[in-house]
């Protein structure tokens, strides 16, 4: 995928049309951010999810050695502020994309599939029903910490043990499917898969990461509770 | 961020905390999750058969305030009134009562979701029920 197939604005400083990269490639000006770019651009990258993270490293430092405020002193307060600009959309790209779950629900909210508040998909009951139950004998085992019950809390510690355990496992499962998956999206990109076929393994990725976050919502109040105590 | 009062206020004395027999056919059962912070509600009623009006409500939500102000709000307001009724509470009804903030619309979602699983269990039930009743009735009536 190239980076832009709309034709970039001609360089303010040169005329030249830029290239569509961070610096002009005729007279080597920094350039303003186009809104279409996205974060996977901004590192020259295609839109794919398997990516090597120490290759994303490489860039980033290469990228914000390069747009670093510093070098930009004694230009002018034009330029200078477009090396801020991109300077901080590199540190918001870096931070999105070096973890693999924010890196593919950016990827998803990019391409419309994940918003904020319209996500009608349901987690499966079954998973739910878990999530609820899990959910409850947390409760009691504060309960019964708050009032000093000795006996109960580490008989209701003991059970949330194995089911942490059990969610862990969940957890590192779900993991892998997200992992397969973004190889299959990868795949379906090197060979210019169509829409359909892409909204449909975006549909399964937007699936995945719904069942995910119940899951680590709950390893993580599970692991709380359970280091917190003081007799556990 | 600042919660309203009202949130503050069902936060702190949440009305109609509990929970229901599942297996009553008067009740539904209604259980969804926000996948966006993994938050899980369970919201109850109970249903007049004869008059098709909602006589109790019971919720059960782990998550932040405004799920739980908004779950407290959803059974106040599903009581007294009939199935059909209470299907017409939109989320849009909550967030402007509880005056909720944009990022916190989907826990507002939550509770309309939880009214309409709910409300679906509970016909469900009434569906399997006159299945078997209708039969017994039609030859029991004249
Ligand atoms: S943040 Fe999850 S329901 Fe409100």
């Amino acid at each position: 995928m190239s980076v832009s197939s709309v034709a970039s604005p001609a360089c303010w400083n040169c005329g030249a049309p830029p290239g569509g990269g961070h610096f002009c490639i005729g007279c080597g000006k920094i350039q303003p951010l186009a809104a279409a770019d996205g974060y996977f651009a901004f590192f020259g990258l295609p839109e794919k999810l398997d990516l090597d993270a120490a290759d994303l490293d490489r860039r980033y430092l290469a990228l914000s050695w390069k747009l670093h405020p510093d070098n930009f002193v004694r230009a002018e307060e034009f330029e200078r502020n477009l090396s801020l600009d991109r300077s901080s959309v590199l540190n918001d790209a870096y931070r999105v994309l070096r973890d693999p779950v924010s890196r593919a629900e950016y990827l998803l909210a990019r391409h419309g599939v994940r918003k904020e508040g319209q996500t009608k998909q349901q987690a499966p009951p079954e998973l739910l029903e878990e999530v609820f139950e899990l959910n409850e004998s947390l409760e009691e085992l504060r309960a019964a910490r708050l009032s000093g019950d000795a006996a109960e809390s580490a008989a209701l510690g003991k059970r949330l043990e194995a089911a942490g355990r059990n969610f862990q496992a969940k957890l590192a499962e779900v993991d892998a499917e997200l992992a397969a998956a973004f190889r299959e999206w990868d795949a379906a990109l090197d060979r210019s898969a169509g829409e359909d076929e892409r909204a449909r393994l975006m549909a399964r990725m937007n699936e995945i990461l719904n069942r995910r976050s119940y899951i680590r919502n709950l390893v993580a109040g599970v692991t709380h509770e359970l280091d917190g105590a003081p007799d556990a | 961020m600042a919660y309203s009062d009202k949130v503050i206020d069902h936060y702190n004395n949440p009305r109609n905390v509990g929970s229901m027999p599942k297996d009553d056919p008067k009740v539904g059962t209604g259980m969804v999750g926000a996948p966006e912070c993994g938050d899980v509600m369970r919201l109850q009623i109970r249903v007049n058969p004869e008059t098709q009006v909602i006589e109790d409500a019971k919720f059960k939500t782990f998550g932040c305030g405004s799920a739980i102000a908004s779950s407290s709000l959803a059974t106040e307001w599903v009581k007294g009134r009939t199935v059909e009724d209470a299907l017409h509470i939109k989320n849009t009804d909550i967030v402007r009562e509880l005056s909720l903030p944009p990022v916190k619309i989907h826990c507002s979602v939550l509770a309309e979701d939880a009214i309409k699983a709910a409300i679906g269990d509970w016909k469900r039930k009434q569906g399997a029920d006159e299945a078997q009743a209708s039969a017994a009735t039609a030859s029991a009536k004249e």
